[in-house]
C-alpha cells in the first residue's frame, strides 16, 4: 500500500523512459567497475599463480594476514603505506600554497594575464607519462639539467639527483606538483571569480589593507573551494602510479600502494587483489576523514 | 599608493615565476629533442638536428602508438558523450525513483582506484582473448570516464529552463526528440567540455593501457613512450624527447584552442562534486 502510494506520484511511462536513458551508463559502470571490484575482493581470498586461467587455491584471509602481519611481506606493505602518505601530504600541501598563489595572481587584471592563464594549462594537458619521462631526463645524475645547475652553483660533482631515497622523494614530489598544480589553479580561480566584487569595495571603504583583505574576505570565502580541490587531489595522489613507474620503478623506497599492487599482480592475482582492496579501503577512509573535516570547516563559517 | 606599487611588484614577480614554472621543463624537453646529443650540458657542443624527429617516424612504432591512442580516445569520447547526454537529461529533468541515488552511485563508483579494477579485467580479458585489442581499452575507459561526463552534463542541463521541455512535450514531441532537438543544441558547449576532458583523459591514461595491452598493435602513446626509455640499452634521449613533444602537441593545441571549454568543464565537474 505504502509502496503503491509512493510510486503513484510517478508517471509510469516517464519512469520507464528515464531508466532507458540511464541504462547505458549504469550498464558500463556495473560491468566494468562494480563487477571487477567485487571480482577483485573475491580474488583476494585466493592464491592464483598464473594470471589468465591458472589454477587457484582458496586461502581465506591468508593474503591479508601476510601483508598486514607477516614478517616477510608486511614491512614492504607498511613501508609503501607510509611512503604513499608522505608523498600525498607533501605534494598536496605544497601545491595548495603554490596553486592559491597562482590563482590570486591570475585573478588580478594586468597585461599578459590572458597568456598566463593559457600557459598554466600546459603541464595539465601533457600526458603524465610524458611529463615523467621529461623529468627523468632533467633529473639524470650524469647529464641532467638539475645536476648541471647544482654543480655550476658549486655543489659537489658527486651529488646524486635521482638515486637515493631523499633525491627520489623530492624528484617525485616536484614532478607531481608540476603536473597537477594547474588543476588546483583552475578550481581556485573559478572560486575566486565567484566572490562578489562588492565585498572588496566595502573593504576598500573600510580601509582594509591588501593583506587584511585577503585574510578577512578572500581566504574564508575560498576555503570551501580549496577543500574540494584538496579532496580531489588527495584521492588522485593516493593512487599515484604513472610517475612512479617511469621515474623510479619503486626503487629507493618509493613504492606506492598502486605500484605494489601492480608488482604483485605480475606474480599472483590473489596478492595483487589483496593490495588493491587494502588500497581502496585506505583511500575511502581518507575521503571520509576529509568529508568530516569539510563539515567542520563549514560549521566554523556558520 | 605604496600599497599599489607593492601589489604590482608582487603580481609581476609571481607572474614571471608562473611562466617559468609552466614552460621551462617543456622548453628543456624541446631543446634536447633538437640536439645531436643529450649530453651537451656536460660535454658541450649543442648542435641542431631534425634527426630525432626523422628517427621516431622511421625507426620506431610511434605511428602505431599514436594511431591507437587517437582511435581509442575518439571512440570513447563519442560514446561517453552520447551515454552521458541521455543520462544527464534523465537525471536533471525527469521524475523517477532513484533520481538522487543513481548519480550518487555513479559518483561513488568513480572513487575506486584503477588498480582495484584492472587486475580482474586483465584476468577476464585474458580468458576472453581480448588482451591487446582496442576493445580491451575502450570498454574500461568508457566506464572510467562516464561519471565525470555525467557530472559535467548535469551541471549544464540544470541551467536550461524546464519550460523549453514543457513546450516541446506539449507539442507532442517524445522525450528523445525533446533531448535531441531542443536541449542538446543549447547544452552543446557543456557536452563539448566533457568530450574534451574525456578525450584528454583517455589519451593520457597509463595503468589500464600497460596491463591490458602487450604489443604496438594495440598499445597507446603513454605505454610506447614509457617503453622507449631503456628499450635499446642506452636510452636514446633525443628520440624519447622528440616522441614526447609530438605526443604532447595535439593535447596542447586542443587546450590552447578550447581553453574556455576545458576550464569550464573542470570547474563544473568539481564544484558539483
Amino acid at each position: 500500500m505504502g509502496l503503491n502510494k509512493l510510486f503513484s506520484q510517478y508517471d509510469n511511462r516517464e519512469v520507464r523512459n528515464a531508466y532507458m536513458f540511464l541504462l547505458p551508463v549504469l550498464l558500463v559502470i556495473i560491468l566494468f567497475i562494480l563487477f571487477p571490484v567485487i571480482g577483485t575482493i573475491y580474488n583476494s581470498f585466493f592464491k592464483v599463480l598464473d594470471v589468465g586461467g591458472g589454477q587457484s587455491t582458496f586461502v581465506g584471509f591468508g593474503n591479508y594476514g601476510q601483508f598486514l602481519f607477516d614478517a616477510q611481506y608486511a614491512p614492504r606493505f607498511w613501508e609503501s603505506v607510509k611512503f604513499t602518505m608522505m608523498f600525498t601530504f607533501t605534494t598536496v600541501i605544497i601545491e595548495s600554497f603554490i596553486g592559491l598563489m597562482f590563482a590570486l595572481i591570475l585573478n588580478e587584471s594586468f597585461k599578459g594575464r590572458g597568456i598566463l592563464r593559457t600557459v598554466i594549462l600546459i603541464p595539465w594537458a601533457i600526458p603524465t607519462v610524458v611529463s615523467a619521462v621529461m623529468w627523468k631526463q632533467i633529473y639524470n645524475s650524469s647529464f641532467g639539467f638539475i645536476k648541471w645547475l647544482m654543480v655550476t652553483f658549486g655543489a659537489n660533482p658527486s651529488v646524486i639527483t635521482l638515486g637515493d631515497f631523499q633525491s627520489a622523494f623530492w624528484a617525485l614530489v616536484v614532478a607531481e606538483i608540476w603536473k597537477t598544480t594547474p588543476f588546483v589553479v583552475i578550481i581556485l580561480l573559478a572560486g575566486l571569480q565567484a566572490i562578489p566584487q562588492d565585498l572588496y569595495k566595502q573593504g576598500q571603504i573600510d580601509g582594509a589593507k591588501m593583506f587584511r583583505q585577503f585574510m578577512k574576505i578572500t581566504l574564508p570565502l575560498i576555503m570551501p573551494v580549496l577543500t574540494i580541490a584538496l579532496i580531489f587531489r588527495t584521492i588522485a595522489c593516493i593512487r599515484v602510479f604513472d610517475i612512479i613507474y617511469v621515474l623510479t620503478s619503486g626503487k629507493w623506497g618509493t613504492e606506492t600502494l598502486s605500484y605494489l599492487g601492480f608488482i604483485n599482480y605480475t606474480v599472483d592475482l590473489g596478492k595483487g587483489s589483496t593490495v588493491s582492496v587494502l588500497t581502496f579501503i585506505l583511500s575511502f577512509l581518507i575521503t571520509l576523514l576529509y568529508i568530516k573535516f569539510g563539515k567542520f570547516g563549514k560549521s566554523i563559517k556558520a | 599608493m605604496r600599497e599599489e606599487i607593492l601589489k604590482k611588484i608582487l603580481i609581476y614577480a609571481g607572474g614571471l615565476f608562473l611562466l617559468a614554472f609552466a614552460i621551462s621543463p617543456f622548453l628543456w624537453m624541446m631543446t634536447v629533442s633538437f640536439s645531436t646529443t643529450h649530453r651537451f650540458l656536460v660535454e658541450g657542443g649543442f648542435r641542431f638536428t631534425w634527426d630525432n624527429y626523422v628517427g621516431i617516424f622511421t625507426q620506431s612504432q610511434f605511428m602505431s602508438y599514436f594511431g591507437n591512442s587517437l582511435i581509442i580516445a575518439i571512440v570513447v569520447s563519442l560514446i561517453v558523450s552520447l551515454f552521458a547526454s541521455f543520462a544527464g537529461y534523465a537525471v536533471s529533468r525527469m521524475r523517477f525513483p532513484g533520481r538522487i541515488a543513481i548519480p550518487l552511485f555513479v559518483l561513488a563508483m568513480s572513487m575506486f582506484p584503477q588498480i582495484s579494477i584492472v587486475g580482474y579485467l586483465a584476468d577476464l580479458f585474458g580468458k576472453m582473448h581480448l588482451i591487446n585489442t582496442h576493445i580491451a581499452l575502450i570498454l574500461p575507459y568508457i566506464a572510467w570516464t562516464v561519471p565525470l561526463a555525467l557530472w559535467i552534463n548535469m551541471s549544464y542541463f540544470t541551467q536550461i529552463p524546464l519550460e523549453l521541455d514543457k513546450a516541446a512535450l506539449v507539442d507532442g514531441a517524445s522525450r528523445t526528440k525533446t533531448l535531441v532537438r531542443v536541449i542538446l543544441p543549447i547544452a552543446l558547449p557543456g557536452i563539448f567540455s566533457s568530450f574534451l576532458l574525456v578525450f584528454i583523459g583517455c589519451f593520457n591514461e597509463f595503468l589500464f593501457a600497460v596491463m591490458l595491452t602487450s604489443s604496438p598493435a594495440a598499445q597507446t602513446i603513454p605505454v610506447g613512450i614509457a617503453s622507449f626509455s631503456g628499450l635499446y640499452g642506452e636510452t636514446s634521449w633525443g628520440m624519447v624527447m622528440a616522441a614526447s613533444f609530438i605526443a604532447s602537441l595535439p593535447l596542447i593545441i586542443l587546450t590552447l584552442i578550447f581553453q574556455r571549454y576545458i576550464v569550464q568543464g573542470l570547474a563544473a565537474g568539481s564544484v558539483k562534486g
